[in-house]
């Protein structure tokens, strides 16, 4: 880094040998406070939560908040035991919704990111372009025809119905991340391959996808997440009965109910976060290289 | 015929699962959509096969789209709406892209801590969205929130954020910008490592200042994934209804087409139908002439996707 | 082990107008032998590689291995393996495991894909490396297992496409010689893509030559060197190249600055049948001599003394007509003129002497 005069005044006399990678004292502060401050401010939405989360509701709203107020973990321990709505058994359906979206939609986008990525096929360019115009559509008011369609199916009001719907909307963007991740793992490799006696769909599952694993992590943390949080849809397509709700919805519900309850709905959301966290914590060393060949490929 | 399937038999066949459904799931029910701009559907008039009722609405022609493009108050105010939501994405994405930067940056150094800052800072894309939601609605509350506490502590004003001004527009910007901002640190981080570092090592023996390294090593390396992550953050955020929805409500001030389009879906016992739709196609069609105009920009300076 | 053919083989990338990297392309190879296909970048010579392995379309003609047409079966019906430019490891699988993958697949029991890697292992003196990842082996060591991997298959054909080009020059000549051992041992039919004509010269039993996806020549490394069969070999064989001049026709012979260099009857009758005026004289570094100034040859101003140790190579223009000509001469490494020095060049060797068609580069005299 440069050798400016407040750097210069920091080396001692007797080892004036300044190493290339040496940073002034002042750089390296307003490097850590500015990642600090970022961190924090990242980061608090979720701690305030989480702290409101342990007060009873009527101490959440105090104009003087403070970090500890009563707090308990009562909270917790009614909306597990149901107090609030089937929490659990919402819990179970998103849990397995938002498995199904991810497991379905990694697929998809991967053998359609595979295809585009390998072979030239007439259809290819429109396959492309569509899936950026897909995203350009407010799909959400389009929720009366596509219940025509899952209803004509037979999936109105099933999750699998629902399934398809978040796969949707969370291929596209898979497809392209997945497609630029291919693009670094060289052709030669499934050459060695097809020599060595595999045919295509061989090279795609038993080479190529063991070795994009960073990409196809970064595709399951996505389709998790546009699963995990998704309201509009999963109102409109799942049955109205309560046992068949998802967390999002439930939630929602539950909010609308209880507009004062902060506490509890801060507890709530805390158990809501908790499996994307776990998620996010388990691909999260994948993000960076998953998400930037595909970007930079695009 | 023959060879035509036999080279690429495979290709389609991995495409195949994805086209069968987003065209069932999309470009059919896209068609209908656009079929319901030309009616005047709503929930009165709509088939409904649970009662068994069959469908009465009208085909109505072009008059969904002059009566929401003439800019009536009735059908959402759609110019001075358009406004809003051009300051609203451009001003989200402009956040999310030169912070995103900054930050990638910082972390492309070598930094004690590195994987730390790195995980605490892209926690926000881990959290469901509507609970960031209900995290900011509660912090922003003009009695209890914490933010206001926080700006009196120091001396400042506290306004109203969500209420019927244009400060709630500001509110939610600063939830959106929150959201976005670790998608696009993330992108560009991968961008700034996938330059190589011996363009820096040239360019420093070059005689280039720090300054003139990152205009011209940086940048110009991060042009593709910028060029990228930009159109999508453009196209997300223009269509991205849930913050404002959840935050703000049916605010006024905070409205955007894609909210409204929300909000006439949703709201009352009428749900009119065929203006949201409206909404939606018109929606797509800027879109697309974004889409196409910034694609020409980027093939003149030579850059093609 | 088989022998192979191209009959006729080409391929054409669609475009306006169409490539055809590889044009018509007729090639014998006898069950055994080593034969290198050679060319500058873009002469197709690893497009007719990838043709064999069925990596590539064949648009028109055939393929045979075997004796059996392959034209439209797909690689892993061919029986081949083959080493490629970047090695193409697996890098998710061990030493072991990518060498023994084809064998895995075709349904091999694993004590015998044990057994034959480790024999493979043995040979290439891999044996330590068996359980590392790829990336934690060196270049070289990649390279062996590359090669390790064609071998465990016992293919009836190797494929190697400029398979030493990832190594710097030392371990490059001494790989280069264990992989022709290797193939004298094996005894395997072996079609190697190289752009190095010092590897194509020493490794391969013969030598094809291509140029713009047309085959020039393919003849063993002695017959290229010696009866080139147009400009372009005698121009891409050899290093330093031979010295390429067009010159006037004399009755006598060629003519350049200061003497008149006698040619053969054969080829004196060729050209006047073709009626050329000019020709192209090609001679190879070696074949000149400088001799004392007093002497009768061509005078050249020294530009360039190139020290090689036992050789050196001296760069000279040369007057010919109105131009100023660039010639090699390859001299004793001991006495080597100095820089801007003016000597005198003589052709050491009449039979040496080259001559080709100056506009379609083909040799003439029979």
């Amino acid at each position: 880094m440069t050798l400016d005069a407040t750097s210069l005044q920091v080396v001692k006399a007797s080892d004036a040998r300044l190493k290339r990678t040496d940073r002034s004292r002042l750089a390296s502060f307003g490097l850590h406070a500015t990642l600090i401050i970022a961190s924090f401010i990242a980061v608090f939405p979720v701690f305030w939560v989480l702290v409101t989360s342990f007060k009873p509701d009527a101490r959440a709203v105090e104009t003087t908040p403070k970090l500890v107020n009563e707090s308990s973990l009562d909270n917790y321990s009614r909306i597990l035991a149901g107090d609030k709505g089937g929490f659990l058994t919402w819990f179970g359906n998103s849990v397995l919704i938002a498995l199904l979206t991810t497991i379905i939609a990694v697929f998809l986008a991967a053998t359609t990111g595979y295809a585009v990525s390998r072979f030239r096929f007439p259809g290819k360019r429109g396959l492309m372009m569509s899936f950026l115009v897909v995203q350009m559509f407010p799909f959400a008011v389009l929720i009366v025809p596509l219940y025509n369609v899952l209803l004509t199916l037979g999936l109105q009001g099933n999750s699998f119905g629902l399934v398809l719907v978040y796969c949707t909307t969370a291929v596209p963007f898979c497809t392209y991340m997945l497609k630029g991740y291919f693009d670094t793992i060289p052709m030669d490799i499934d050459e060695a391959g097809r020599v060595d006696g595999l045919s295509p769909f061989g090279v795609f599952w038993r080479l190529v996808l063991p070795l994009a694993r960073p990409g196809l992590a970064v595709t399951a943390f996505y389709a998790f997440l546009t699963a995990w949080g998704e309201v509009a849809f999963a109102s409109a397509f799942l049955s109205a009965a309560d046992e068949s709700k998802t967390l999002a919805v439930g939630l929602q519900v539950f909010v609308q109910q209880n507009r004062t309850e902060w506490g509890h709905l801060a507890a709530a959301s805390i158990l809501v976060s908790i499996p994307a966290v776990i998620v996010f914590y388990l691909v999260q060393r994948f993000l960076v290289t998953g998400l930037a060949s595909g970007a930079v490929k695009g | 015929m023959r060879r035509f399937l036999d080279r690429y038999w495979y290709a389609y066949a991995m495409v195949l699962p994805v086209v069968v459904v987003i065209a069932v799931l999309v470009l059919y029910p896209l068609a209908q959509g656009v079929y319901f701009t030309f009616t005047n559907i709503n929930e009165a008039n709509i088939a409904n096969p649970v009662l068994d009722r069959p469908a009465t609405f009208d085909v109505v022609g072009f008059k969904n789209y002059l009566n929401v493009l003439s800019g009536d108050q009735s059908y959402g105010a759609f110019w001075g709406t358009l406004v809003r939501t051009l300051i609203w994405t451009f001003s989200c994405v402009f956040f999310h892209y030169t912070i995103g930067l900054g930050l990638a940056l910082l972390l492309n150094r070598q930094v004690r801590g590195r994987t730390l800052y790195r995980v605490l800072l892209i926690l926000p894309w881990a959290v469901p969205g509507f609970i960031s939601a209900f995290a900011w609605k509660y912090m922003f509350n003009a009695q209890y929130g914490i933010i206001n506490q926080f700006l009196r502590s120091i001396g400042l004003p506290d306004p109203v954020w969500l209420g019927q001004s244009n400060w709630a527009l500001v509110a939610v910007i600063i939830v959106n910008v929150w959201l976005g901002v670790p998608f696009q640190m993330v992108a560009l981080l991968g961008g700034l490592q996938s330059i190589p570092g011996d363009l820096y090592e040239a360019a420093e023996v070059d005689g280039a200042t720090p300054w003139q390294r990152f205009v011209h090593v940086t940048l110009p390396g991060l042009r593709s994934v910028s060029s990228t992550v930009i159109l999508l953050g453009i196209i997300w955020t223009f269509n991205m209804f849930p913050v404002i929805y959840l935050i703000a409500d049916k605010n006024p001030n905070t409205r955007i087409l894609v909210t409204y389009a929300f909000e006439r879906f949703f709201s009352g016992a009428s749900r009119d139908y065929a203006v949201a739709s409206t909404y939606g196609v018109l929606i797509l069609s800027l879109l697309l002439v974004f889409a196409s105009v910034y694609r020409r920009a980027l093939r003149k300076q030579g850059e093609v996707w | 082990m088989a022998e192979v053919s191209y009959i006729k083989a080409s391929r054409v990338f669609s475009g306006n107008p169409p490539v055809r990297a590889v044009d018509e392309l007729s090639l014998d190879v006898a069950d055994g032998e080593f034969l290198v296909l050679v060319g500058p970048s873009g002469s197709g010579k690893s497009t007719a590689l990838r043709m064999l392995a069925g990596l590539e379309d064949v648009d028109e003609g055939a393929i045979n291995i075997g004796g059996k047409d392959v034209t439209n079966v797909p690689p892993k019906g061919r029986d081949i393996a083959m080493v490629f430019q970047s090695y193409a490891l697996y890098p998710h699988m061990t030493v072991a495991e990518n060498m023994g993958f084809a064998l895995k697949l075709r349904g091999v029991n694993k004590a015998e894909i044990k057994e034959k890697v480790a024999e493979a292992a043995k040979m290439l003196d891999l044996t330590k490396y068996l359980d590392r990842k790829p990336k934690a082996l060196s270049g070289g060591q990649r390279q062996r297992v590359a090669m390790g991997r064609a071998i465990v298959r016992e293919p009836s054909v190797f494929l190697m496409d400029e398979p030493l080009s990832n190594l710097d020059a030392k371990l490059r000549v001494e790989t280069r010689a264990n992989i022709a051992a290797l193939q004298q041992r094996l005894g395997t039919t072996t079609i190697y893509v190289t752009h190095d004509q010092v590897e194509a010269m020493t490794m391969g039993h013969r030598v094809a030559v291509l140029k713009d996806g047309l085959l020039q020549q393919c003849d063993t490394p002695r017959a290229l060197y010696d009866r080139p069969a147009n400009a372009f070999v005698a121009g891409f064989i050899g290093s330093p190249a031979m010295n390429l001049k067009t010159v006037p026709l004399t009755s006598e012979g060629a003519k350049l600055d200061g003497i008149v260099v006698p040619l053969s009857r054969s080829a004196l009758d060729a050209a006047s049948s073709e009626q050329l005026a000019e020709v192209t004289f090609g001679i190879r570094p070696e074949a000149l001599a400088l001799v004392p100034s007093g002497d009768e040859g061509m005078e050249m101003t020294v530009e360039l003394v190139e020290e090689l140790g036992a050789d050196a190579l001296v760069h000279g223009a040369v007057k010919i007509g109105d131009s100023s000509e660039r010639f090699v001469v390859r001299v004793d490494g001991r006495t080597p003129p100095s820089l801007g020095q003016n000597v005198k060049v003589v052709v050491r060797d009449a039979t040496e002497i080259h001559l080709f068609h100056p506009e379609s580069g083909a040799r003439l005299e029979a």
